[in-house]
């Protein structure tokens, strides 16, 4: 789950992270009261889950005399059609340099990693492209709670000194925190010290319980209640409802829609132990969506009882029509009830498919 | 059977749940068949002393250890206690643990396998269906009756997916030599480099079918790191970016792991690549 910048900033000011003086308002006339405590010269920074917010109108400036009125013009804007509810009211910094810092899960290598680059505020993989010397790297064993030293100076380099313990001190960020991204871009150089000025931190999802974390937001209603009986359930944008068992099967379903050009418009993973009951509540669960015209049931399984989930599918009873490609045991049962209903279960899952994108279109 | 034959003595941790009870009872009617050792003990912290699926169940790894022999683990436990016992499993000596259990935290993963790593013990999964050579042996949940022997191996981030390849090799007369379900998460412990390394190593494995999706690029990494004859299928060329497509570590992130683009390098390496499962059989022949 993604943290908004506010919250990062908070976690990462309790680790000691330095950050600048800020005030979060739900409403222009917060202006006045939070001013007094941050100073005249202030950025506003909406608080939305957005990539590119800076060139997308996101952040403003302005001055004691201005920030009511800014605040005002902001609130009235979306940025990439995400409506302003918060924004963030921040001291301006005197920069005089700019780096890049995160701190990352890496697949190869199965470590954390940790990035620093001299060149900040900026998309690290364009620098690292343009500019390889500047970016720095280095993976640190997840059995040290600690960056050791060498590898600090290893990647600090050049850099003001006082960036390894900030190194550090997010490192412990990233530990204490289930993160899978830690960034701080850019990590500023000013008279009176180094500031995150900006802050990302994302949750691992299957850690959130144990961070007391108990809504994941960046899911919707749908894919909440979806995680209630154990679905994944994804929103796309196209008409044919999916259900598979297991992920990767789920996405080849997908897949194979568009390889005969069709477009799904949801997919849920049932997962292990497709029942009766649990077919039915995904058949549902899938059919609510109103974009959805016909739906393709793909379950494959050695322990799949094919007659239980032809029950799941009848006692749905959705409007829509259902597509049906099922092996596991007692296949013949399962069919025999899916045609006593008017469903066709199919042989394969390419019949399945392309049945259903032919009848979506 | 590139991890273990039938010689192969195996314990369950999580063995009391629901999970383990069932699968220890199909591991060992496969073992039976093939005339394999199959699982030994079980052990669950706590309930030493009861039997499941009708092994004996033991408090700890080490005690199982004491009295039986057994090099292999397979993990049923619970996501929270998975950290702890893949550790205690790698502290006891087991040297291949084959972790099932799904919804790790990526920080008890990374943390469990360098500390397997340490002790020498290889990790496969988490968030896997395990391994099957058919006629040798099964570790995990794979379904044994869409399996047959044969000369191919297949080796996926998927389970369901896998058992959908395996059942389109063995219609097309296709068998397969060892079926390694890696894991759905991003961080696991044997990835497609060392299982492909295995596969070059055995003389049974003349091809190997390689079921990669979205998320990171451990697949060109494997595929370009072998000399193995190799066809590819990729799931989620349909995925949309930053969502999470059902896996964890199925997820195109900062514009990176995208099925389409992984298509285009391994195309570039000259592999070979399925766009559907059905295509998967005819690539193969190709090979062999």
């Amino acid at each position: 789950m993604k943290l908004l910048e506010f919250e990062a900033k908070k976690i990462f000011s309790g680790y000691g992270i330095p950050v600048p003086k800020a005030a979060c308002i739900r409403r222009p006339g917060e202006i006045p009261s939070v001013l007094p405590e941050i100073g005249g010269a202030v950025v506003l920074k909406a608080q939305v889950d957005v990539g590119g917010r800076g060139k997308s109108g996101g952040i403003l400036i302005a001055d004691a005399g201005t920030a009511e009125e800014t605040a005002r013009e902001l609130f009235a804007r979306t940025i990439k059609g995400v409506p302003v509810e918060e924004i963030l009211v921040e001291e301006r910094l005197p920069i005089e340099r700019e780096y890049y810092l995160s701190i990352s899960v890496d697949r190869s290598s199965k470590q954390p990693i940790i990035l620093f680059a001299d060149a900040g505020g900026v998309d690290i993989e364009t620098a690292a492209r343009e500019r390889p010397d500047a970016v720095r790297k280095a993976t640190v064993t997840p059995l040290l709670r600690e960056v050791p030293p060498f590898l600090l100076r290893e990647l600090v380099g050049g850099a003001p000194r006082g960036i390894g313990q900030i190194i550090n001190r997010l490192y412990r960020v990233f530990l204490e925190k289930d993160a899978l991204l830690a960034e701080i871009n850019p990590l500023v150089t000013t008279p009176s010290g180094l500031y995150a000025a900006d802050a990302k931190l994302i949750i691992d999802d299957n850690a959130l319980a144990r961070q007391g974390i108990s809504v994941n937001r960046d899911l919707t209603e749908r894919e909440q209640e979806a995680e209630k009986y154990g679905f994944s359930y994804v929103e796309l944008d196209g008409t044919i409802g999916v259900i598979g068992n297991g992920a990767g099967l789920t996405m080849s379903t997908l897949d194979l829609i568009e390889f005969y050009s069709g477009k799904a418009a949801n997919f849920l993973d049932v997962g292990g132990g497709a029942d009766q009951e649990r077919v039915m509540h995904a058949v549902r669960l899938v059919a609510s969506m109103p974009s959805v015209k016909v739906i393709v049931v793909n379950l494959l399984g050695g322990i799949t009882r094919c007659d239980d989930v032809a029950r799941g599918i009848v006692d749905a009873g959705v409007p829509q029509q259902v597509f049906v490609r099922l092996a596991g045991t007692n296949e013949e049962e399962g069919k025999r009830l899916l045609a006593g209903h008017g469903y066709t279960m199919f042989e394969s899952m390419d019949l399945a498919v392309r049945a259903a994108v032919e009848v979506s279109q | 059977m590139i991890y273990g034959d039938r010689d192969l003595g195996v314990i369950v941790q999580g063995a009391t749940g629901k999970q383990g009870v069932f699968h220890i009872a199909l591991m060992n009617e496969y073992a039976r068949v093939v005339g394999g050792r199959g699982v030994v003990a079980g052990v669950t912290p706590g309930k030493g002393g009861q039997e499941a699926g009708g092994v004996p169940v033991y408090g700890s790894v080490q005690e199982a250890l004491r009295e039986h022999d057994a090099t292999a683990s397979v993990l049923f436990v619970p996501a929270a206690a998975a950290c702890d016992s893949i550790m205690e499993a790698a502290h006891a000596g087991i040297e291949l643990i084959v972790a099932i259990t799904e919804h790790i935290p990526v920080h008890d993963t990374m943390k469990s396998i360098a500390y397997a790593t340490l002790c020498g013990c290889e990790v496969i999964g988490p968030n896997c269906p395990g391994i099957l050579s058919p006629g040798e042996c099964k570790l995990g949940i794979m379904p044994a009756h869409l399996f047959s022997r044969g000369n191919v191996g297949v080796v996926s981030r998927s389970g369901t997916l896998t058992y959908e390849v395996v059942d389109e090799l063995s219609r097309a007369g296709i068998g397969q030599s060892t079926v390694v379900g890696i894991g759905g998460d991003p961080v696991i412990g044997q990835t497609f480099a060392d299982v492909l390394e295995r596969f070059e190593t055995d003389p049974q494995t003349e091809a190997v079918v390689v079921i990669g999706e979205v998320g990171g690029n451990l697949e060109e990494e494997g595929i370009r790191s072998t000399d193995m004859p190799v066809v590819a299928y990729i799931a989620g060329v349909s995925a949309p970016p930053e969502k999470r497509m059902g896996h964890a570590g199925a997820i195109i992130e900062g514009g990176e792991g995208d099925a389409r683009s992984k298509v285009r390098r391994l195309a570039a390496m000259g592999v070979p690549i399925a766009s559907r499962p059905s295509e998967i059989p005819g690539l193969v022949r190709e090979l062999l």
